[in-house]
């Protein structure tokens, strides 16, 4: 095929390209500092909190609602991380996604926690707020995404269920309760939910 | 349905946050062996992941950094329970032992004075409640599934002391250390009481926990030191047991 400049990459391909390539980048960075932590080094803890800290703080504060839990909630997954790093190992699975599981699990701990010390203290402002969070973060989703794709196949109940479950860390009883559904259904919405999306994922 | 599928279905319930607390820990200890439980969990967690992104990043408090080199100075400190809140005295021999500080003295003189600062400092923080010596609310007796014996006995008072006294030697793995667990909600997490100091009885306080009930759930992992890293059993169980209301 002779040469011509229209076959070359245009420009907002080069672009794309080169900000996959300084994504990767960050990626493969935040891998060898965590390598770094497992071998004391604390600028590397500083590094990966300069990084990824404020998309952290963004999850948490979505999920505990209020910023001092959110702020408690990050300083203990710096800790963990800190102190679970002689346990990541790259070739399991990326160092980002690493992360923000000790932060969820941080998260969640602190709800589970929190749910009987704030108790009763749901209205109906605070359940209005809730929806919104939720569809906010489904809306959000790239309307190309796998996961946005396989959602939207969920009948309504079943993507809520999983929604609230995962972006505000609701337990199957909290759902049932924001649902005003029997327990029973709701467990079952999600078991059935989680296996359609997973076999649409695949 | 294959092994593989429900192995795939558990991991999106655990990445999700709705599996059962004893079935996520068990997974993710297993995934730290289990190249093929491993690969489950990561691509589950992989595919929720684009949830995350869209949450609204916020910026940092400027002294977050502080805040973190801060705990990670402490010595010692159990997950999940601040600095200085667990005050420890042996139920073997009723010494007490300060919070955070090395059990090993290097002399008996050291071993009295730290004894003696400890008791004052103990007095002081928990007034008469642990002095006397409150009777318990509530008792269990922690079995290990395996041998079918008797490890630990826990009586839990209503203002949440937990004295553990453990029953016969105990093999902890190189390395890591026992910690004592209760679960408040019968369909909520595990919550950390504390770790066994020198892998050897003690009483534990812990905050902001309602008064033990009957029925309640009492367990000790073995976990890497310093604790679980997760705020949730990881490791193996020692023993468990319900509790008993004494009459």
């Amino acid at each position: 095929m002779p040469f011509s400049p229209s076959a070359g990459p245009t420009h907002e391909a080069m672009d794309a390209l080169n900000a996959q390539m300084d994504e990767d980048r960050r990626l493969s960075d935040l891998a060898d500092r965590i390598e770094a932590c497992a071998l004391g080094d604390r600028t590397a803890l500083r590094a990966i909190m300069d990084q990824e800290g404020s998309r952290l703080l963004g999850i948490a504060l979505r999920m505990l609602r209020r910023r001092d839990l959110a702020e408690d909630a990050l300083q203990e997954c710096f800790v963990s991380v800190w102190r679970k790093a002689h346990q990541f190992d790259a070739s399991r699975g990326g160092a980002r996604g690493w992360i923000t599981t000790i932060l969820r699990n941080q998260c969640l701990t602190m709800l589970r926690k929190e749910s009987w010390e704030i108790a009763e203290s749901a209205d109906i402002l605070e359940r209005r707020q809730d929806e919104e969070v939720v569809m906010d973060a489904y809306g959000r989703l790239d309307m190309n995404s796998d996961l946005r794709r396989c959602l939207d196949r969920l009948e309504p109940p079943k993507r809520v269920a999983i929604l609230q479950a995962y972006v505000l860390g609701y337990t199957h009883g909290e759902i049932s309760g924001r649902l005003q559904a029997p327990l029973g259904s709701v467990k079952a919405w999600v078991r059935r939910g989680l296996i359609a999306l997973r076999e649409c994922l695949a | 349905m294959s092994d593989h599928q429900s192995l795939m279905d558990l991991a999106m319930e655990v990445a999700l946050g709705l599996a059962d607390e004893a079935e996520a820990a068990e997974l993710e200890a297993r995934a730290l062996q289990d190249p093929e439980a491993a690969a489950a969990l990561n691509h589950a967690r992989m595919r929720l992941a684009e949830l995350d992104d869209t949450a609204t990043p916020e910026t940092l408090p400027a002294d977050m950094w502080d805040r973190v080199t801060l705990r990670l100075d402490e010595r010692g400190s159990a997950v999940g329970v601040l600095p200085g809140t667990v005050p420890e005295f042996d139920a073997e021999t009723d010494t007490i032992l300060p919070a955070n500080e090395p059990h090993a003295p290097r002399s008996w003189f050291m071993a009295a004075c730290t004894g003696l600062a400890a008791s004052v400092m103990l007095a002081l923080a928990l007034g008469w409640v642990v002095m006397t010596r409150p009777d318990p609310t509530v008792i269990a007796v922690l079995i290990n599934d395996t041998t079918g014996e008797a490890v630990a006995l826990v009586e839990g008072t209503e203002a949440n002391l937990t004295r553990v006294t453990l029953l016969g030697q105990t093999a902890v793995p190189e390395g890591q250390v026992m910690q004592v667990w209760t679960k408040p909600e019968d369909d909520g997490p595990p919550v950390s009481l504390g770790l066994l100091a020198d892998n050897r009885g003690t009483a534990l306080a812990a905050d902001g926990l309602p008064p033990p009930g009957p029925e309640q759930l009492y367990e000790i992992t073995f976990e890497q030191s310093g604790g679980s890293p997760t705020g949730l059993p990881t490791g193996p169980i020692h023993g468990k047991g319900f509790a008993k209301e004494p009459l």
